[in-house]
């Protein structure tokens, strides 16, 4: 179970993805806003012929994004088939899980608990293991 | 269908290849049980292709090959030698009538009877059931449809017509390899494009542009075949859907017509069998559910024979494709009783709900209006499993219904990794995507042809006699937030009228218009998609991305979508009334500086071109276009521009001309008489536009005076003797101008023959219709030749064979 973290910081905390869904880390260029989209999508930008969906992690979790790293960095992921930029605070680097994800009681809040697959344990301390597809999924709606 | 019976052809060559290694097998070992099994699946396989395309003989070898073979799988008969020698006979034949049918060529008769009957040596009653036991495929729409009925025609005919010899084959290849192919090609444009712009940056270079032409004329080839290896017409679809109906509607007592629209309308391959089961099951429901049995029908005064119709359509990347029945419509209420039961719904939730949205309880998983769990639309597919597939290629899918009266199912189904041709616009500093399918015309607001009108919150534009609703693309996506509603701001913007597929005209005013480009279309995250606005995104050739609009979605966001008829039409019809007797004209500066007009119809494009192109010699000029020497005309009025010469060209339906001018300014129309002018001939007359007069070109004269003679399509043929140098070099020049085409063949059947003095009196009569004798002396001899250097009375002589030919 030594699955492989992209280790990174969302709103201000540590957190991980799967390593596995990760094409490869990227410093995201010019980035043109789509209008009429939510604000978590912050538009597309190219990365040689693919045209990513920039998504802003913290805003996609209903969160305010935390101090940004100078080179803010984004994970390019593939879900269904659909390339995305995910766009971070920042990205340390690549972390080998210890445990597995694991529940903890009263959960990790509301925004985190929606997107959190669990805590995991690394070398680097305990993370939050995020669940990449409610990222592109974007907050919570306000109302219902 | 030839596609069908290709891959038909093709299937069966890869099954019988691959069978091959059993067959040897089980030749060794009869008793083998695992490769019985492999030979039965291909026996069946086969027989139940033939059935399909309707193949008797190959149908009844098959078949009795199958019984044979299920009479061991049973164990009632033990395979041994003879067997076995029996049924890879029948697997040769059936190889070798494959490749016939492949090459289209006859197999010749006979000899099934005697293969069928070794297989039966020891049981001779395994003889009787094959034969004719599937009736040659009698589709319902015959007579209704010309396309559907071509199917079975054309396959009866298929084998005894021969086309050429060599076959043309074909091979599968995986769809990935296809796609990684298409990729490589769209990224390879996108290089080209980031190329092309920086070569225009760079300016003009001879030695650099000549190349990089050719590479992207290559390149659009290679882009245009790759994308057709990828589409397959919808025929493709609908050819197997007469026996799907046919089978059901026999199944169920039901008599059905089909009738097939829009089969010529290319889709994805991959997409087409994304949609073969949704499309199905749709069917199925239509023919079990949706149409009534005869009895019914007829007691609701509808004729006998139930009816389902396919229409395909293409509407900028989408497809619609929309399934008709003429049958008893959706039974709301029902579906209001089960959703109720399944405790989808409350009441409250319900009876609020409109009649339509009560039809779209169809696609809720777990609710079935039939009465009764047929064999055929009860196997726990609904609806909602047919939009879950839609939805998950993207599509969508759409339901209404009139009881009693039928029931219309509407796909839409996007055409991705296609590319499209798209003008590209600017709003809020940034550039959008239109499909150009759907733009009709761009007008700038600064034109005087251009109106502004404001009702209520519903802003108008009128141009050229339409008033049309327009919305602003700075709105549309929330950018401008200024309320300007006075016109000068209207001015500065960029009309494109467009036309969707609803046949619904809107403008939407955008910042300027940048470009017509070739674009290639990527799906985007649903989550953008969600908005609406956008269909999809592309790269700029400067490798920035940009959004494809969503026209179609826009219009409908904004009520501009009429339900069917109606709609602005009325107000279109209104105001056509009054520009009837107008006539269109295009207002150009000749070359002296004066304004003139000519005739919108006579315009074919307007070119331009290096001043090389063009040659003036004393009497007449030429200007070089697309490799095409056309008259120009025009030239005497005043001097060129040094540079590029603005080029109007001209026709008259057949032939082309040139004209040559400064400035073209406008289009125009003439709404009163054109007063006629009897000093110039050049000009109609004169014309009042925005109350100046303007001089309008006389097209008659233009012609008369500029066109060559178009040369017939099939050139009467003269033969010159071969053997003389003058004949070559100096004759037969001189009989082309006059529109013969010259030839040296002695043996060829000719129209006119030309022979010199020097022949004397030849040996045979030529062959050929007319002779005309040369003579080598000026003085006339009398004997009716003509001396080779009067010009004159040759070309004369040619007419008159040239008269006589064509009496």
């Amino acid at each position: 179970m030594n699955e492989l973290l992209l280790t990174c910081r969302i709103a201000g905390r540590r957190a991980a993805i799967p390593a596995l869904c990760v094409q490869s880390v990227i410093e995201v260029g010019e980035v043109t806003p789509i209008l009429g989209t939510p604000d978590f999508i912050r538009g597309l930008t190219a990365l040689r012929s693919q045209a990513l969906t920039v998504i802003d992690c913290s805003l996609a979790l209903g969160l305010k994004p935390g101090p940004i790293a100078a080179d803010q960095r984004a994970a390019v992921v593939a879900i269904d088939g659909h390339p995305y930029a995910l766009l971070v605070d920042e990205a340390y680097d690549v972390d080998e899980a210890i445990s597995g994800p694991i529940e903890v009681p009263g959960g990790f809040g509301a925004e985190w608990q929606r997107a959190a697959r669990g805590l995991v344990e690394t070398t680097s301390g305990p993370t939050l293991l995020i669940n990449i597809e409610s990222l592109v999924a974007g907050p919570a709606p306000m109302a219902a | 269908m030839d596609d069908l019976l290709a891959e038909f052809v093709a299937e069966t060559r890869e099954m019988l290849e691959a069978s091959g290694g059993e067959i040897v097998a089980w030749e060794a070992d009869p008793l083998d049980t695992g490769r019985l099994d492999t030979i039965f699946r291909f026996v069946h396989t086969v027989k139940g292709n033939c059935g399909f395309f309707d193949f008797p003989r190959l149908e009844r070898l098959s078949h009795a090959a199958e019984d044979a073979l299920a009479e061991c799988r049973a164990g009632r008969r033990q395979p041994d030698g003879a067997l076995v020698s029996a049924v890879l006979a029948i697997i040769d034949r059936i190889g070798a009538m494959t490749d016939a049918i492949g090459s289209g060529e006859e197999f010749s008769e006979g000899g099934d009877e005697i293969l069928i009957a070794a297989l039966s040596a020891d049981e001779p009653r395994a003889l009787e059931k094959p034969a004719t036991k599937h009736a040659p495929d009698a589709q319902p729409d015959r007579a209704a449809d010309p396309g559907a009925s071509n199917n079975t025609d054309t396959l009866e005919t298929a084998p005894s017509v021969p086309r050429s010899a060599n076959v043309q084959r074909s091979i599968r290849l995986p769809v990935e390899l296809l796609d990684e192919v298409m990729k490589g090609v769209s990224d390879m444009v996108l290089a080209r494009n980031d190329l092309a712009r920086r070569l225009r940056e760079a300016g003009e270079q001879p030695t650099i542009d000549a190349p990089f032409e050719r590479l992207s004329t290559i390149l659009a080839d290679v882009r245009s075949s790759i994308t057709r290896m990828r589409m397959q017409r919808l025929e493709h679809l609908f050819g197997s859907l007469p026996r799907l109906v046919r089978d059901l509607s026999k199944e169920l007592g039901k008599q059905v017509t089909v009738d097939f629209e829009g089969g010529e309308v290319e889709l994805d391959r991959e997409m087409i069998e994304m949609v073969r089961d949704p499309l199905t099951h749709i069917v199925r429901n239509a023919i079990d559910h949706g149409l009534e049995g005869p009895g019914e029908r007829i007691k609701n005064d509808k004729s006998e024979i139930g009816f389902l119709k396919f229409s395909a359509r293409q509407s900028g990347n989408q497809i619609s494709l929309v399934i008709t029945d003429d049958g008893r419509g959706i039974d709301t209420d029902r579906l209001v009783e089960k959703a109720l039961a399944a405790g989808i719904y409350s009441r409250v939730e319900l009876d609020n709900m409109s009649e339509r949205r009560k039809q779209h309880l169809v696609f809720e998983p777990g609710l079935s209006t039939a009465e009764k769990v047929s064999a055929l639309s009860g196997r726990g597919v609904g609806m909602d499993v047919v939009r879950a597939n839609i939805e998950k290629v993207g599509g969508s899918i759409d339901v209404s219904s009139t009881p009693g009266a039928g029931t219309s199912v509407f796909l839409k189904l996007p055409l991705t990794l296609s590319i499209i041709a798209a003008l590209t616009v600017g709003s809020g500093g940034q550039r959008y995507a239109i499909p150009r399918s759907y733009v009709e015309e761009i007008v700038f607001g600064n034109s005087s042809q251009i109106d502004f009108a404001t009702v209520g919150e519903r802003r108008f534009v009128t141009f050229r006699g339409k008033r049309v609703p327009c919305l602003s693309l700075d709105e549309v996506l929330g950018v401008g937030e200024n309320e300007n509603e006075d016109s000068s701001a209207a001015t500065g913007k960029t009309f494109v009228i467009v036309r969707l597929a609803t046949a619904d005209v809107f403008a939407l005013a955008v910042d300027r218009v940048y470009d017509h480009e070739d674009v290639v279309v990527k799906p985007i995250a649903p989550a953008v998609m969600e908005t609406g606005l956008y269909a999809g995104t592309t790269l700029l050739d400067d490798g920035r991305p940009m959004m494809l609009l969503d026209l179609p979605s826009i219009a409908a966001r904004h009520d501009l979508v009429s339900e069917g008829r109606g709609g602005f039409k009325a107000v279109e019809e209104e105001t056509q009334t009054v520009t009837r007797n107008s006539i269109p004209v295009m207002l150009f500066t000749a070359l002296d500086g004066r304004k003139r007009a000519v005739r919108l119809e006579l315009v074919r494009r307007i070119d331009t071109v290096a001043r090389e192109a063009i040659d003036i010699e004393t009497s007449h000029a030429h200007a070089v276009i697309d490799g095409q020497i056309l008259a120009l005309a025009g030239h005497e009025k005043g001097p060129f521009p040094d540079v590029r010469c603005r080029l109007l060209r001209l026709t008259d339906g057949e032939t082309e001309l040139v004209y040559a001018v400064s400035e073209v300014l406008d289009a125009a129309t003439i709404s009163n008489d054109i007063v006629s002018s009897n000093d110039d001939v050049s000009i109609e007359g004169i014309a009042l536009i925005d109350d100046k007069p303007v001089p309008v070109i006389d097209g008659h004269h233009l012609f008369a005076n500029h066109c060559t003679p178009r040369q017939t399509k099939t050139p009467l043929s003269c033969r010159v003797p071969g053997d003389s140098e003058w004949a070559r070099t100096i004759l037969s020049p001189l009989i082309e101008a006059a529109g013969y085409r010259v030839t040296t063949d002695e043996d060829e059947e000719t129209d006119l023959a030309i022979l010199l003095g020097e022949d004397s009196v030849p040996t045979s009569d030529p062959a050929a219709r007319t002779v005309i004798r040369l003579r080598r002396e000026p003085e006339g001899t009398g004997d009716g030749t003509i001396y080779r250097y009067d010009r004159n009375g040759l070309l004369a002589a040619l007419k008159q064979a040239r008269t006589e030919a064509i009496v």
